[in-house]
């Protein structure tokens, strides 16, 4: 068994335009830990210890207002999506020797998932390297860019309101997830319950709104697959051996 | 928040997190999740970005609290992102909005 520490030159170019949009993001990142209740080496260390956008900035600009456990529970229902991935990795991570079993899910975040799923055909070796690749450049990234967004966001003034872009990166962040009609009910009815909930102690209005959409999203998803049934007959005899 | 309550909040993000990453590939033998399981873990990053969303935008104290400003910053950024799927630009159309209203309201 290779351990290489060479990068895979075809992941370092597919990275590219997957980076650009987290630069930004990982910047309000590190805006938001300024603004924080929690101590300033705490929101650092999220990303190390973290690694997951989306989470780490409900976790830092939920302390204060949300309690321990909201907290706790809010970061485990935003990153259960991760749960699909580790599922759709399990087969090619059979192949991997222990150690990338244990290691490397730490850096399988969206846009490793996305990558790296495109390159399940490799063998392991190269597979191995094409993801290590990916997730220690994401990393590496994150953690220049959230120190960089904290430096630079006590630099500037409050009336530049960069403690709204939270809530407008995740505005566009639900769009972005929305690509199906029960994902744009989950989105909705989550919404929507979680504004008329808004008002409960820990805003645990979160995680009541994120419950109900999930359950009217699983029965949209019921009635929307009755209607518009995948039908692919040459997919057929093979259904029982698919991996996909 | 003292440093310790953040050192454990720190840690348990992390561990639930690292869970939800490795638990299917270190535990999922031959076997796959069954479909109902797959089908609703597709809308929990929807539903729950959706809550956060409205969470973050309205506050604890209600939508009677929102300005105008912030209501037409939410909608440039929602239309940016539908427009251009490109989550630099929502950023810069929802700020941009938030200083143009804010400065005229």
């Amino acid at each position: 068994m290779a351990i290489s520490l060479r990068p895979d030159r075809m992941a370092l170019a597919d990275m590219a335009p997957v980076a650009v949009p987290a630069i930004p993001f990982g910047f309000i990142v590190g805006v938001a830990i300024g603004e924080s209740a929690l101590p300033t080496w705490a929101g650092i260390a999220s990303s190390q210890i973290v690694f997951a956008g989306a989470s780490q900035l409900a976790l830092i600009t939920l302390a204060g207002p949300a309690s321990f456990w909201a907290i706790v529970t809010a970061v485990a229902v935003i990153n259960s999506r991760h749960l699909m991935y580790s599922a759709a990795m399990a087969p090619t991570f059979r192949e991997q020797p222990r150690w990338m079993r244990w290691v490397g899910p730490y850096v399988l975040i969206d846009q490793v998932f996305a990558l790296s799923v495109m390159q399940t055909e490799r063998p392991p070796d190269s597979f191995r390297r094409y993801y290590l690749t990916t997730g220690v450049g994401f990393w590496l990234l994150w953690n220049t860019v959230v120190p960089l967004g904290l430096v630079v966001g006590t630099l500037i003034p409050d009336s530049w309101r960069l403690d709204y872009a939270a809530a407008l990166m995740f505005c566009g962040l639900t769009l972005f997830a929305v690509d199906r009609v029960p994902a744009a009910a989950a989105a909705v009815v989550g919404g929507f319950v979680s504004l008329l909930a808004v008002g409960l102690r820990d805003r645990l209005g979160i995680v009541v709104g994120a419950v109900a959409g999930v359950i009217v999203g699983a029965f949209v998803d019921r009635w929307w697959s009755a209607r518009h049934p995948i039908i692919d007959p040459e997919a057929l005899p093979d259904a029982e051996g698919s991996t996909a | 928040m003292n440093n310790t309550t953040a050192l454990l909040l720190l840690l348990a993000c992390g561990a639930v997190t690292y869970a939800a990453r490795s638990s299917l590939i270190l535990l999922l033998a031959d076997r796959t999740l069954p479909l109902t399981v797959q089908q609703a873990l597709k809308n929990v990053g929807p539903a729950v970005l959706a809550a956060l969303t409205v969470s973050l935008a309205v506050g604890p104290e209600g939508i009677g609290s929102v300005e105008l400003a912030e209501a037409a910053a939410l909608l440039a950024a929602a239309v940016a992102t539908v427009w251009k799927r490109n989550l630099m630009l929502t950023f810069a159309a929802g700020m941009t909005t938030l200083w143009i209203v804010g400065a005229l309201t």
